[in-house]
């Protein structure tokens, strides 16, 4: 593969679950992660709201988001919410 | 009447603090112990283990929690559980502790890590390389540890309180090429062949939240990203239990 080719969705998006699995920032492995049409869109349920822009923050590095080559970062990540007083499960 | 609360992968950081702690402020009123199915940490390290007892000081019941994935990734474990179980929570490791409620009855929580390997049909064999060997018999100790912990309870109810998945069922909306990763069929065998009126885990974020063992026992992924709140409550009738199956597995009622 030429370096001047742009790298192919399959091994991008390996690579930005490979780099949130191992950045200190991140060390997230249940992000769901899309290629295509230049952007990178994020999806699922993190544990804080810092977790979600830090993960935000890793991927657009990883992917120049900044520049005009780069890939476009949609972050739709949700974060947990710590609500409580959902419904008994009665085991008979 | 017994009722206990069960959450898991709560992956407390260091920006956690202050983040769960409202979610628990009424679990000491609805519940008699709180069950944590791994997970508990982001990165397993000590300090996080302290913001974790910080979230949980509010609660007045007893904590019982097994580790997860994440609470090994610094090879801290052993400091992690040091640090939870100087704050007052009941670290399980293919060990037991038994909850005794108000009204006398007596829980008995089996717990224990797990690991993956696969279901039946698409899973791992202990073959070939080393470290795939090694792999598989992982999940074959944290089985066996898993069987004779709930086999020695005495109690009125037993749980088996996992990280891992026994079941493919509570695994559906998770990625099938990735199921191996996310549990191993050993665990059901456990806990089937030991018997348990319910088996709890984590792990699984996209998947699902009820199934049950080919031998019957309910099974519920209880990850915080699956069950949407801070916790689930279970409630057992007064009746003994003796460990049986139902004969159809989703029988229990919601209301």
């Amino acid at each position: 593969m030429s370096p001047d080719r742009p790298i192919p969705p399959e091994y991008l998006i390996t690579h930005i679950q490979q780099a949130l699995g191992q950045d200190p920032r991140a060390r997230e492995l249940g992000v769901d992660v899309a290629v295509a049409g230049g952007r990178v869109v994020l999806t699922g349920t993190v544990a804080t709201s810092a977790q979600r822009l830090a993960i935000g923050e890793v991927v657009c590095e990883l992917v120049d988001c900044e520049a005009p080559e780069g890939h476009e970062v949609v972050n739709e990540l949700a974060v947990v919410e710590a609500r409580e007083g959902g419904p008994v499960e009665e085991l008979a | 009447m017994t009722r206990i609360a069960a959450v898991g992968d709560i992956h407390v950081g260091p920006d956690s603090a202050g983040k769960l702690a409202p979610g628990f402020r009424h679990l000491s009123e609805r519940a008699d112990a709180l069950l944590i199915a791994g997970d508990l940490t982001r990165r397993g390290t000590p300090h996080e283990g302290e913001i974790l007892l910080g979230e949980l000081a509010g609660v007045d019941v007893p904590i019982i929690a097994v580790l997860g994935n994440h609470d090994v990734e610094s090879d801290r474990q052993d400091e992690l559980v040091a640090v939870l179980e100087e704050g007052g929570v009941t670290m399980l490791d293919g060990t037991t502790t038994v909850v005794t409620c108000a009204d006398g009855g007596s829980v008995g929580v089996a717990g224990v890590k797990g690991f993956g390997g696969g279901f039946a049909g698409a899973c791992g064999t202990a073959f070939g390389e080393r470290v795939m060997k090694e792999f598989v018999r992982e999940t074959e100790r944290e089985a066996a540890k898993l069987k004779d912990a709930l086999t020695s309870l005495e109690t009125d109810h037993r749980i088996a309180l996992l990280h891992f998945s026994p079941i493919e069922a509570t695994l559906a909306g998770e990625r099938l090429e990735i199921f191996p990763f996310l549990g191993s069929y050993l665990l059901a065998e456990a806990v089937d062949t030991a018997g348990a009126d319910l088996a709890l885990h984590g792990h699984a974020h996209h998947g699902s939240e009820r199934g049950v063992t080919p031998g019957g026992t309910r099974v519920r992924n209880v990850a915080q990203p699956v069950i949407g709140e801070s916790y689930r409550v279970y409630e057992f009738a007064a009746a003994r239990s003796n460990g049986a199956a139902p004969a159809t597995g989703e029988v229990a009622a919601v209301h």
